[in-house]
Protein backbone atom coordinates (compact mmCIF):
# COMPACT_ATOMS: atom_id res chain seq x y z
CA UNK A 1 0.00 0.00 0.00
CA UNK A 2 2.73 2.48 0.96
CA UNK A 3 4.62 1.65 -2.20
CA UNK A 4 1.61 2.55 -4.29
CA UNK A 5 1.07 5.75 -2.36
CA UNK A 6 4.70 6.70 -2.96
CA UNK A 7 4.35 5.88 -6.64
CA UNK A 8 1.26 8.08 -6.84
CA UNK A 9 3.07 10.88 -4.97
CA UNK A 10 6.04 10.64 -7.31
CA UNK A 11 3.91 10.74 -10.47
CA UNK A 12 1.80 13.58 -9.06
CA UNK A 13 4.91 15.63 -8.37
CA UNK A 14 6.37 14.83 -11.79
CA UNK A 15 3.17 16.06 -13.42
CA UNK A 16 3.04 19.21 -11.30
CA UNK A 17 6.65 20.19 -12.03
CA UNK A 18 6.43 19.46 -15.74
CA UNK A 19 3.10 21.29 -16.04
CA UNK A 20 4.47 24.29 -14.14
CA UNK A 21 7.45 24.48 -16.50
CA UNK A 22 5.30 24.02 -19.60
CA UNK A 23 3.13 27.01 -18.68
CA UNK A 24 6.17 29.25 -18.20
CA UNK A 25 8.35 28.29 -21.15
CA UNK A 26 6.32 30.04 -23.89
CA UNK A 27 6.73 33.39 -22.12
CA UNK A 28 9.88 33.45 -20.04
CA UNK A 29 10.03 37.27 -20.14
CA UNK A 30 6.77 37.46 -18.22
CA UNK A 31 7.92 34.82 -15.74
CA UNK A 32 11.08 36.86 -15.13
CA UNK A 33 8.88 39.85 -14.32
CA UNK A 34 6.88 37.68 -11.91
CA UNK A 35 10.13 36.63 -10.22
CA UNK A 36 11.24 40.28 -10.00
CA UNK A 37 7.99 41.17 -8.26
CA UNK A 38 8.98 38.96 -5.30
CA UNK A 39 11.73 41.54 -4.70
CA UNK A 40 14.16 38.95 -3.41
CA UNK A 41 16.93 39.22 -5.99
CA UNK A 42 19.01 41.97 -7.57
CA UNK A 43 17.44 42.86 -10.97
CA UNK A 44 20.52 41.61 -12.85
CA UNK A 45 20.10 38.11 -11.41
CA UNK A 46 16.35 37.84 -12.03
CA UNK A 47 16.39 36.50 -15.64
CA UNK A 48 19.07 33.96 -14.68
CA UNK A 49 17.08 32.80 -11.67
CA UNK A 50 13.88 32.54 -13.70
CA UNK A 51 15.66 30.37 -16.28
CA UNK A 52 17.20 28.21 -13.57
CA UNK A 53 13.86 27.65 -11.81
CA UNK A 54 12.19 26.41 -14.99
CA UNK A 55 15.15 24.19 -15.84
CA UNK A 56 15.15 22.62 -12.38
CA UNK A 57 11.40 22.03 -12.63
CA UNK A 58 11.90 20.18 -15.92
CA UNK A 59 14.86 18.10 -14.75
CA UNK A 60 13.19 17.18 -11.45
CA UNK A 61 9.92 16.37 -13.23
CA UNK A 62 11.63 14.15 -15.79
CA UNK A 63 13.71 12.36 -13.15
CA UNK A 64 10.61 11.66 -11.05
CA UNK A 65 8.71 10.48 -14.11
CA UNK A 66 11.50 8.24 -15.36
CA UNK A 67 12.41 6.90 -11.93
CA UNK A 68 16.01 8.07 -12.20
CA UNK A 69 17.71 9.41 -9.05
CA UNK A 70 14.31 9.43 -7.39
CA UNK A 71 15.27 10.47 -3.89
CA UNK A 72 17.72 13.21 -5.03
CA UNK A 73 15.10 14.49 -7.47
CA UNK A 74 12.42 14.56 -4.79
CA UNK A 75 14.83 16.32 -2.44
CA UNK A 76 15.60 18.94 -5.09
CA UNK A 77 11.85 19.32 -5.69
CA UNK A 78 11.22 19.70 -1.97
CA UNK A 79 13.93 22.37 -1.70
CA UNK A 80 12.40 24.19 -4.68
CA UNK A 81 8.95 24.06 -3.07
CA UNK A 82 10.41 25.29 0.22
CA UNK A 83 12.05 28.14 -1.68
CA UNK A 84 8.71 29.00 -3.33
CA UNK A 85 6.94 28.87 0.03
CA UNK A 86 9.52 31.13 1.63
CA UNK A 87 9.46 33.58 -1.27
CA UNK A 88 5.68 33.77 -1.31
CA UNK A 89 5.46 34.15 2.46
CA UNK A 90 7.98 37.00 2.66
CA UNK A 91 6.16 38.83 -0.15
CA UNK A 92 2.79 38.45 1.54
CA UNK A 93 4.20 39.49 4.91
CA UNK A 94 5.72 42.58 3.31
CA UNK A 95 2.36 43.43 1.75
CA UNK A 96 3.58 43.04 -1.82
CA UNK A 97 0.68 42.63 -4.24
CA UNK A 98 1.85 40.16 -6.88
CA UNK A 99 0.86 37.29 -9.13
CA UNK A 100 2.43 34.04 -8.06
CA UNK A 101 3.80 33.07 -11.48
CA UNK A 102 3.43 29.43 -10.44
CA UNK A 103 1.57 28.10 -13.47
CA UNK A 104 1.73 31.05 -15.89
CA UNK A 105 -1.37 33.25 -16.04
CA UNK A 106 -2.27 36.01 -13.62
CA UNK A 107 -3.27 34.12 -10.48
CA UNK A 108 -2.73 36.36 -7.46
CA UNK A 109 -0.43 35.12 -4.70
CA UNK A 110 -2.36 34.55 -1.47
CA UNK A 111 -1.90 32.55 1.69
CA UNK A 112 -3.87 29.78 -0.04
CA UNK A 113 -1.00 29.59 -2.53
CA UNK A 114 1.38 29.13 0.39
CA UNK A 115 -0.83 26.36 1.80
CA UNK A 116 -0.89 24.68 -1.62
CA UNK A 117 2.89 24.73 -1.82
CA UNK A 118 3.15 23.37 1.71
CA UNK A 119 0.71 20.59 0.77
CA UNK A 120 2.93 19.66 -2.18
CA UNK A 121 5.93 19.54 0.13
CA UNK A 122 4.40 16.53 1.89
CA UNK A 123 4.65 14.08 -1.04
CA UNK A 124 8.03 15.55 -2.03
CA UNK A 125 9.46 14.92 1.42
CA UNK A 126 7.86 11.47 1.53
CA UNK A 127 9.49 10.43 -1.77
CA UNK A 128 12.81 11.98 -0.74
CA UNK A 129 12.64 10.03 2.53
CA UNK A 130 11.34 6.68 1.34
CA UNK A 131 11.87 6.53 -2.43
CA UNK A 132 9.36 6.44 -5.25
CA UNK A 133 7.30 3.29 -4.81
CA UNK A 134 6.50 0.43 -7.19
CA UNK A 135 9.37 0.47 -9.67
CA UNK A 136 12.28 1.57 -7.53
CA UNK B 1 25.26 12.78 1.97
CA UNK B 2 25.27 11.00 -1.38
CA UNK B 3 21.63 11.91 -1.95
CA UNK B 4 22.32 15.53 -1.11
CA UNK B 5 25.21 15.69 -3.57
CA UNK B 6 23.13 14.04 -6.28
CA UNK B 7 20.36 16.51 -5.54
CA UNK B 8 22.77 19.41 -5.95
CA UNK B 9 24.03 17.90 -9.20
CA UNK B 10 20.44 17.64 -10.48
CA UNK B 11 19.80 21.25 -9.51
CA UNK B 12 22.94 22.43 -11.27
CA UNK B 13 22.07 20.42 -14.37
CA UNK B 14 18.54 21.84 -14.27
CA UNK B 15 19.82 25.39 -13.95
CA UNK B 16 22.10 24.90 -16.96
CA UNK B 17 19.30 23.29 -18.96
CA UNK B 18 17.05 26.18 -18.00
CA UNK B 19 19.36 28.64 -19.75
CA UNK B 20 19.07 26.61 -22.95
CA UNK B 21 15.30 26.37 -22.57
CA UNK B 22 15.08 30.12 -22.05
CA UNK B 23 17.05 30.69 -25.24
CA UNK B 24 14.58 28.47 -27.10
CA UNK B 25 11.52 30.21 -25.65
CA UNK B 26 9.40 32.25 -28.11
CA UNK B 27 9.65 35.12 -25.61
CA UNK B 28 12.89 34.61 -23.67
CA UNK B 29 13.97 36.53 -20.59
CA UNK B 30 16.90 38.68 -21.73
CA UNK B 31 19.81 37.59 -19.58
CA UNK B 32 21.81 40.74 -20.24
CA UNK B 33 19.04 43.06 -19.08
CA UNK B 34 18.11 43.57 -15.43
CA UNK B 35 14.45 42.86 -14.69
CA UNK B 36 12.90 45.18 -12.12
CA UNK B 37 9.76 44.65 -10.12
CA UNK B 38 6.58 46.52 -11.02
CA UNK B 39 7.05 48.61 -7.87
CA UNK B 40 10.37 49.91 -9.22
CA UNK B 41 9.07 50.60 -12.73
CA UNK B 42 8.46 54.11 -14.02
CA UNK B 43 5.09 55.46 -12.97
CA UNK B 44 4.66 52.96 -10.17
CA UNK B 45 3.88 55.61 -7.55
CA UNK B 46 0.30 56.26 -8.54
CA UNK B 47 -1.91 58.00 -6.02
CA UNK B 48 -5.38 56.52 -5.54
CA UNK B 49 -7.81 58.36 -7.79
CA UNK B 50 -5.05 60.14 -9.67
CA UNK B 51 -5.05 60.38 -13.44
CA UNK B 52 -3.44 57.63 -15.50
CA UNK B 53 0.27 57.11 -15.22
CA UNK B 54 1.20 56.19 -18.76
CA UNK B 55 2.97 58.98 -20.68
CA UNK B 56 0.73 60.63 -23.25
CA UNK B 57 1.45 61.01 -26.95
CA UNK B 58 -0.47 63.47 -29.10
CA UNK B 59 -2.08 62.61 -32.42
CA UNK B 60 0.41 64.96 -34.10
CA UNK B 61 3.32 63.02 -32.59
CA UNK B 62 1.81 59.59 -33.18
CA UNK B 63 0.72 60.03 -36.81
CA UNK B 64 4.27 59.98 -38.27
CA UNK B 65 5.02 56.87 -36.19
CA UNK B 66 1.96 55.18 -37.69
CA UNK B 67 2.85 56.19 -41.26
CA UNK B 68 6.45 55.00 -40.82
CA UNK B 69 5.33 51.81 -38.99
CA UNK B 70 7.88 52.66 -36.31
CA UNK B 71 5.44 52.18 -33.41
CA UNK B 72 2.85 49.54 -32.68
CA UNK B 73 -0.72 50.65 -32.07
CA UNK B 74 -3.06 48.85 -29.71
CA UNK B 75 -6.82 49.38 -29.71
CA UNK B 76 -8.31 48.73 -26.26
CA UNK B 77 -11.96 49.21 -27.24
CA UNK B 78 -14.51 46.49 -27.89
CA UNK B 79 -14.19 44.19 -30.91
CA UNK B 80 -17.27 45.83 -32.46
CA UNK B 81 -15.78 49.31 -32.14
CA UNK B 82 -12.47 48.03 -33.48
CA UNK B 83 -14.16 46.54 -36.54
CA UNK B 84 -16.01 49.80 -37.19
CA UNK B 85 -12.74 51.70 -37.46
CA UNK B 86 -9.24 51.81 -35.99
CA UNK B 87 -5.72 53.13 -36.49
CA UNK B 88 -4.08 51.55 -39.54
CA UNK B 89 -2.15 48.44 -38.47
CA UNK B 90 -3.49 48.47 -34.91
CA UNK B 91 -4.16 45.21 -33.13
CA UNK B 92 -7.09 44.66 -30.83
CA UNK B 93 -6.17 43.98 -27.18
CA UNK B 94 -8.98 44.64 -24.70
CA UNK B 95 -8.24 45.03 -20.97
CA UNK B 96 -7.32 41.71 -19.32
CA UNK B 97 -4.50 39.24 -19.79
CA UNK B 98 -2.39 40.13 -22.83
CA UNK B 99 -2.20 37.19 -25.27
CA UNK B 100 1.30 35.88 -25.94
CA UNK B 101 0.87 36.39 -29.68
CA UNK B 102 0.13 40.06 -29.08
CA UNK B 103 3.26 40.39 -26.93
CA UNK B 104 5.39 38.74 -29.59
CA UNK B 105 4.07 41.23 -32.12
CA UNK B 106 4.39 44.29 -29.93
CA UNK B 107 7.92 43.67 -28.69
CA UNK B 108 9.18 44.09 -32.24
CA UNK B 109 8.54 47.81 -31.78
CA UNK B 110 10.39 50.23 -29.55
CA UNK B 111 7.24 52.24 -28.84
CA UNK B 112 3.69 51.03 -28.25
CA UNK B 113 0.76 53.44 -28.45
CA UNK B 114 -2.48 52.40 -26.77
CA UNK B 115 -5.82 54.07 -27.25
CA UNK B 116 -9.49 53.54 -26.50
CA UNK B 117 -12.71 55.43 -27.22
CA UNK B 118 -12.94 57.36 -23.99
CA UNK B 119 -11.25 60.74 -23.51
CA UNK B 120 -10.39 59.58 -19.97
CA UNK B 121 -8.50 56.62 -21.49
CA UNK B 122 -9.34 54.26 -18.62
CA UNK B 123 -9.27 51.14 -20.80
CA UNK B 124 -6.11 52.27 -22.57
CA UNK B 125 -4.49 52.85 -19.17
CA UNK B 126 -5.42 49.32 -18.10
CA UNK B 127 -3.92 47.79 -21.22
CA UNK B 128 -0.82 50.02 -20.96
CA UNK B 129 -0.35 48.87 -17.36
CA UNK B 130 -0.67 45.23 -18.42
CA UNK B 131 1.94 45.76 -21.14
CA UNK B 132 4.32 47.41 -18.67
CA UNK B 133 3.78 44.47 -16.32
CA UNK B 134 4.89 42.25 -19.19
CA UNK B 135 8.19 44.10 -19.46
CA UNK B 136 7.45 46.70 -22.15
CA UNK B 137 9.14 49.96 -21.27
CA UNK B 138 7.96 52.57 -23.79
CA UNK B 139 4.17 52.34 -23.65
CA UNK B 140 2.21 55.54 -24.26
CA UNK B 141 -1.46 56.40 -24.28
CA UNK B 142 -2.89 58.41 -27.16
CA UNK B 143 -4.10 61.78 -25.88
CA UNK B 144 -7.71 62.35 -26.89
CA UNK B 145 -8.19 58.69 -27.80
CA UNK B 146 -9.77 57.44 -31.03
CA UNK B 147 -11.96 60.54 -31.28
CA UNK B 148 -8.94 62.82 -31.59
CA UNK B 149 -7.35 60.50 -34.16
CA UNK B 150 -10.48 60.59 -36.30
CA UNK B 151 -10.95 64.33 -35.89
CA UNK B 152 -7.41 64.91 -37.13
CA UNK B 153 -7.99 62.76 -40.20
CA UNK B 154 -5.09 60.49 -39.26
CA UNK B 155 -4.77 57.12 -41.05
CA UNK B 156 -7.57 54.72 -40.20
CA UNK B 157 -9.06 51.53 -41.54
CA UNK B 158 -11.97 49.26 -40.69
CA UNK B 159 -12.68 45.55 -40.40
CA UNK B 160 -12.07 42.86 -37.80
CA UNK B 161 -8.58 42.24 -36.48
CA UNK B 162 -7.21 39.71 -38.94
CA UNK B 163 -4.14 39.17 -36.84
CA UNK B 164 -5.77 38.96 -33.41
CA UNK B 165 -6.22 35.66 -31.67
CA UNK B 166 -4.89 33.48 -34.47
CA UNK B 167 -1.23 34.33 -34.08
CA UNK B 168 -0.76 33.60 -37.76
CA UNK B 169 0.12 36.91 -39.35
CA UNK B 170 0.64 39.59 -36.75
CA UNK B 171 1.75 42.77 -38.45
CA UNK B 172 1.08 41.43 -41.92
CA UNK B 173 -1.43 44.12 -42.75
CA UNK B 174 0.88 47.01 -42.15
Amino acid sequence: MIRWLLLAARLFLAGIFLWAAATKLPDMATFATDVANYRLLPPALVPWAASAVVGVEVVVGLALLAGVWLRPAALAGALLLAFFTGGLSQALLRGIDLTCGCFGGNDPATWLTVVRDLAMLVPAVAVAWRGGGANR
Amino acid sequence: MRILLQSLALTAAGAAAGLAMNAASPRPARLSEPVRSAAEAAGACKLPGAAGVAPRITVQEATPLCIACSAAFVDARSAVDFAAGHVVGAIHVPPGPVPLQALLHLERFRTVVVYDGDPGSAQAEAVAAALRDRGMTDVRVLAGSWGAWQAAGAPGESGPCATCGTGLTFGGGR
